[in-house]
């Protein structure tokens, strides 16, 4: 279903739209057939909805493919919620019994065909399920990785100490030199799908105004150290999809999207780039990662540029306490 | 006269009596001042330090200028200087002097045996708070048969609990054990720090035992006039000293996970406020409280659903349906706002460590949370479906039944979005077709604030189910009737709105406000349920009744929901409790007393929930033992009087 586009920026909500007008379309036609007495059968209309939902909507219509793992939670959800629709109260569950307590008594030459029908089909169907789950498997297994795992309360790079939960980034500056999170806040790229300059006329707001300073010139010379070490890999969209992405597996951490750096400190990140794939903790597990330790290639304050660039590009914040 | 003198006599006797029951009241509230002396006082003698005697000696020689010698030591916590009295936390070292076991893990043991204690302390504390309520509904009832019908609900409540009390203290005699066999150094060192408060609890459980008592045998005798509103006192005062239990023992677990009062070797510093008071201490007591009545309202409703579901006649299913439906409703009523206490509890986990925070929802722990928000949802969604079954028993409830599946769909989608995982399980192929760790659609419900929404969205649906509960066999005819339902339903649509409005918006502010955000949409659910409720009562006031409730007449498939509402609570229960003690990592006492066994690593995912499990059945089972033994009373058949003597009159209370 490519002709109708998932809008980006508005996708979750997209979704959940979409299924309510698919559910709600459905129920106008179900309700008009009744009224024209010859609405679907309640055992029919929760299969159908159950199916439409787990086995058309969610496996065709959402792009890129959702995970087995969730498609099953989801299926189990949605299951619960029709199984509680059509109980709801007993003359809906008697309604819905009816086909299946029809076909367990077989008064009928159909409802006799299919009973017989299920009791060959049904062990055979399970046949097949235990003899499927019986070969064996040549898939990679699954890891259930630890994408955020917890930082240490302090962390060592070129010879000082900094506390993660008390540090900042010392180029987070306003026009009078202060750390103003604010300032900078106000002055980063706009966070709807163009991601565009707030003002190119104004230096405060451009990077590459020949009269920027303080905070979006640190900006600018954060972006020449991304483009110089990072965007081979993170992309030049930050997005994580960069020249050399797709040689690793998982593929690099994707800075625009919600889940990543707009969930963490700022020093946190700080920790993460300076110590690499090689420095996260026992809880990383499986410390599949592949970026370089960069405090070997980077100075402390070339470090702090390019996360304060990472934070302007993308148009988030980083998470503070306060 | 000879009347005059009987009032005067049965005066002073109810005058002894009440004088009595106060006197007894004061010495059973003893320990409380007791403790509260204490601590107010720093704790007497000093935890795991020298006795009173050496203390005053030393201070003797303190004033003839000798005071240099007490070392003092930095609180990890408060930062205050404070003499080094205690000694320090053992470092312990992989060996049978430090860590005695048998052919099996300890850990495993120590748990198994905390959790079954924690489950029946909780049913205990629990029980009698609800029989508080439910005593004093009856005393303040006008229409006498609804008032003997909550007084006999109390009392088969507490009934019930008895029982179980004993297994509580038999339960906590075995978790000393296994704490004193198993983990003899790390056991020695919390009951030095917590020496004073070990004895106030001990006395504390004694006073309780002893109220529960003459609460349960003083029932008929304190049935009339002054004497049960004393009976009701005595309920108080249990419940008061019950939650001071409770209180002290969630102080070792708070100690434990953030610890205060004692410096970085683990000295105690001599202020027995700080050890109690720490940085977690109070947001873990109000989330034990709510989660201790939301629990033991399920187990009572799963009891009457057991009852229901064996019932032979009508009566039986009529009384068993009504006394389901007041558990499970005081069970929901604190079930509501505990995700709220627990929000409190992990936001000042965040600010205690930050790591332990991320540990707990971001990294290693992070699944856990998705299923207890599974298990949050289907909380949320057995009792709506409860409450929708238990319209069918209302004439009059099928004008509300044809809209239910609206109702399904907000709930199943706030809850697809509540536990949608942020770290997705796929094997590599699929992570490679999805092009990264997060998914551009899903991945932004993975993130606190879509899930705020999911969750919001479902307390204010089992909100409006309650309000068409109410409703259900009953009509508003106040003269404003339509002007309430235009702005009651206006009221929903907006708190819905706003709440939906605020999770995207979450997504478009910086971290510290997005969290900020939580505050309104919390308070458009509360508002929905502090304001519509009532205000539909009002409406419902003097209301034209469509016919009367058929108690009994209710679908079997509302009690195995009411069953699965309370299994879900247990294993939920078990399930945080092993979160909260597993984000200790490799720690007996966080950052200060390090867990050198050979079981200080976190189990996989399958592992505890199978110990989770475990725990779910053997505490079902044994509590299904209690419920026979319940049974075994009531089953006695009264014993026809001989003729010529007058009957006595009937009592309250069975079984005794």
């Amino acid at each position: 279903m490519t002709w109708l586009k998932l809008v980006e920026g508005y996708m979750p909500m997209q979704m959940i739209t979409e299924l309510a007008i698919c559910i709600l379309v459905f129920s106008i036609i179900n309700y008009s057939l009744k009224r024209a007495g010859m609405g679907l059968p309640k055992f029919w209309a929760g299969i159908f909805v159950w199916c439409f939902v787990n086995l058309f909507y969610l496996k065709y219509r959402i792009y890129p493919p959702i995970p087995f793992s969730v498609r099953a939670i989801y299926g189990t959800v949605a299951a619960c919620g029709i199984f509680m629709w059509v109980s709801g109260s007993q003359q809906e569950w008697e309604e819905f019994k009816r086909p299946i307590i029809n076909v367990l008594d077989a008064k009928t030459g159909m409802t006799k065909f299919i009973r017989t029908a299920l009791l060959v089909l049904l062990p055979i169907g399970l046949w097949g399920f235990a003899y499927n789950s019986f070969l064996p498997s040549f898939d990679e297994p699954i890891e259930l990785r630890t994408v955020h795992p917890a930082p240490p309360a302090t962390t060592k790079v070129h010879g000082k100490t900094y506390v993660l939960q008390t540090a900042a980034n010392p180029y987070r500056i306003n026009p009078e030199g202060k750390y103003d999170q604010a300032y900078s806040n106000a002055h980063i790229v706009s966070q709807d799908m163009g991601r565009l300059m707030k003002d190119v006329n104004n230096p405060e707001d451009n990077p590459w105004d020949p009269n920027a300073e303080g905070y979006i010139k640190h900006v600018r010379e954060g972006g020449e150290i991304f483009f110089q070490n990072c965007h081979f890999c993170h992309g030049d969209n930050l997005n994580g999809r960069g020249l050399w992405a797709f040689a690793f597996n998982p593929i690099p951490a994707n800075f625009t999207d919600a889940g990543t750096i707009a969930q963490l400190q700022e020093t946190f990140v700080f920790w993460r780039v300076a110590k690499g794939g090689i420095g996260l903790p026992g809880e990383g597990f499986p410390w599949a990662s592949v970026m370089p330790p960069w405090e070997q290639h980077l100075t402390v304050d070339e470090i702090w540029k390019v996360i304060m660039f990472e934070y302007w590009h993308t148009g988030y914040y980083p998470r503070t306490w306060e | 006269m000879g009347r005059l003198f009987n009032q005067m006599t049965r005066g002073k006797k109810k005058l002894f009596a009440v004088s009595a029951l106060m006197v007894m009241g004061c010495l059973l509230l003893l320990p409380i001042f007791l403790s509260i002396t204490a601590v107010a006082g720093g704790g007497g003698a000093p935890a795991g330090g020298p006795p009173p005697e050496v203390v005053a000696a030393q201070k003797a020689e303190g004033e003839e200028g000798e005071a240099e010698k007490v070392e003092m030591g930095r609180d990890v916590y408060y930062k205050t200087e404070g003499p080094a009295i205690g000694m320090p936390a053992p470092v312990t070292e992989d060996n049978e002097t430090f860590y005695p076991r048998y052919n099996f893990e300890s850990r495993v043991l120590l748990w198994v045996a905390n959790q079954q204690h924690l489950y029946y302390g909780s049913f205990v504390l629990a029980v009698p708070i609800f029989c508080m309520c439910i005593e004093f509904a009856g005393m303040v009832s006008k229409d006498k048969a609804m008032a003997k019908k909550y007084d006999q609900l109390a009392y088969d409540f507490i009934k019930i609990s008895l029982t179980a009390y004993s297994l509580t203290a038999i339960l906590g005699g075995i978790l000393i054990f296994t704490f004193l066999t198993l983990y003899p150094a790390f056991f020695g060192y919390l009951s030095s720090i917590f020496r004073p408060v070990m004895h106030i609890y001990a006395l504390t459980f004694v006073a309780e035992s002893a109220t529960l008592y003459i609460y349960y045998y003083g029932w008929d005798k304190m049935r009339e006039g002054v004497l049960k509103w004393v009976h009701l006192s005595m309920s108080v005062i249990l419940n008061v000293i019950g939650t001071v239990l409770m209180f002290l023992a969630n102080s070792w677990i708070a100690f434990m996970m953030s610890p205060a009062g004692v410096d970085e070797q683990g000295r105690y510093l001599g202020n027995i406020w700080h050890v109690l008071h720490t940085a977690l201490w109070n947001p873990l007591n109000v989330h034990r409280i709510l989660g201790n009545m939301a629990f033991g309202g399920g187990v009572v409703a799963a009891y009457a659903a057991y009852r229901f579901l064996s019932s032979k006649t009508d009566e039986e299913r009529a009384h068993y349906d009504w006394m389901g439906y007041i558990a499970m409703s005081l069970g929901v009523a604190f079930l509501i706002p505990l995700p709220f206490a627990g929000y409190w509890l992990m936001r000042e986990v965040y600010a205690y460590r930050q790591q332990m925070g991320i540990t707990l929802m971001g990294g290693l722990l992070a699944w856990l949370f998705i299923i207890q928000a599974t298990m949050i949802g289907i909380l949320f969604l057995t009792t709506n479906y409860y409450l929708w079954q238990a319209l069918g028993r209302m004439t009059g409830g099928e004008r509300f039944q044809k809209y239910i599946k609206y109702l399904v769909f907000i709930l199943v989608v706030g809850l697809l979005v509540f536990i949608t995982p942020h770290t997705i399980v796929m094997t590599p192929a699929e992570l490679k077709a999805m092009g990264g760790q997060q998914h551009p659609v899903l991945g932004n419900y993975g993130v606190m604030s879509a899930k705020n929404g999911g969750i919001n969205a479902i307390i204010m649906t089992t909100v409006l189910s309650f309000i068409w509960y109410q409703r259900g066999n009953r009509v508003p005819t106040v003269s404003w009737a339509k002007f309430g339902n235009i702005f009651m339903g206006c009221f929903f649509l907006i708190g819905q709105l706003n709440n939906i409005w605020l999770a995207c918006y979450g997504y478009f502010i910086p971290a510290n406000v997005r969290i900020g955000l939580s505050v309104p949409q919390v308070a458009g659910t509360l508002s929905c349920l502090l304001l519509m409720t009532p205000l539909n009562l009002a409406m419902l006031k003097n209301g034209r009744q469509l016919g009367p409730i058929r108690w009994g007449q209710i679908p079997p498939r509302s009690q195995y929901a009411i069953i699965m509402l309370a299994t879900a609570f247990t294993w939920m229960m078990g399930l945080m409790g092993y979160i909260r003690s597993s984000v200790r990592l490799f720690w007996h006492v966080n950052e200060v007393m390090r867990d050198n066994s050979p079981w200080a690593y976190t189990h996989t995912i399958g592992f505890a929930a199978n110990v989770i499990s475990f725990n779910v059945l053997f505490f079902w089972i044994s509590i299904m033992f209690v419920f026979w033994l319940g049974t075994l009373g009531a089953k006695k058949v009264p014993v026809p009087s001989p003729a010529g003597q007058p009957v006595p009159s009937p009592q309250s209370a069975t079984g005794h």
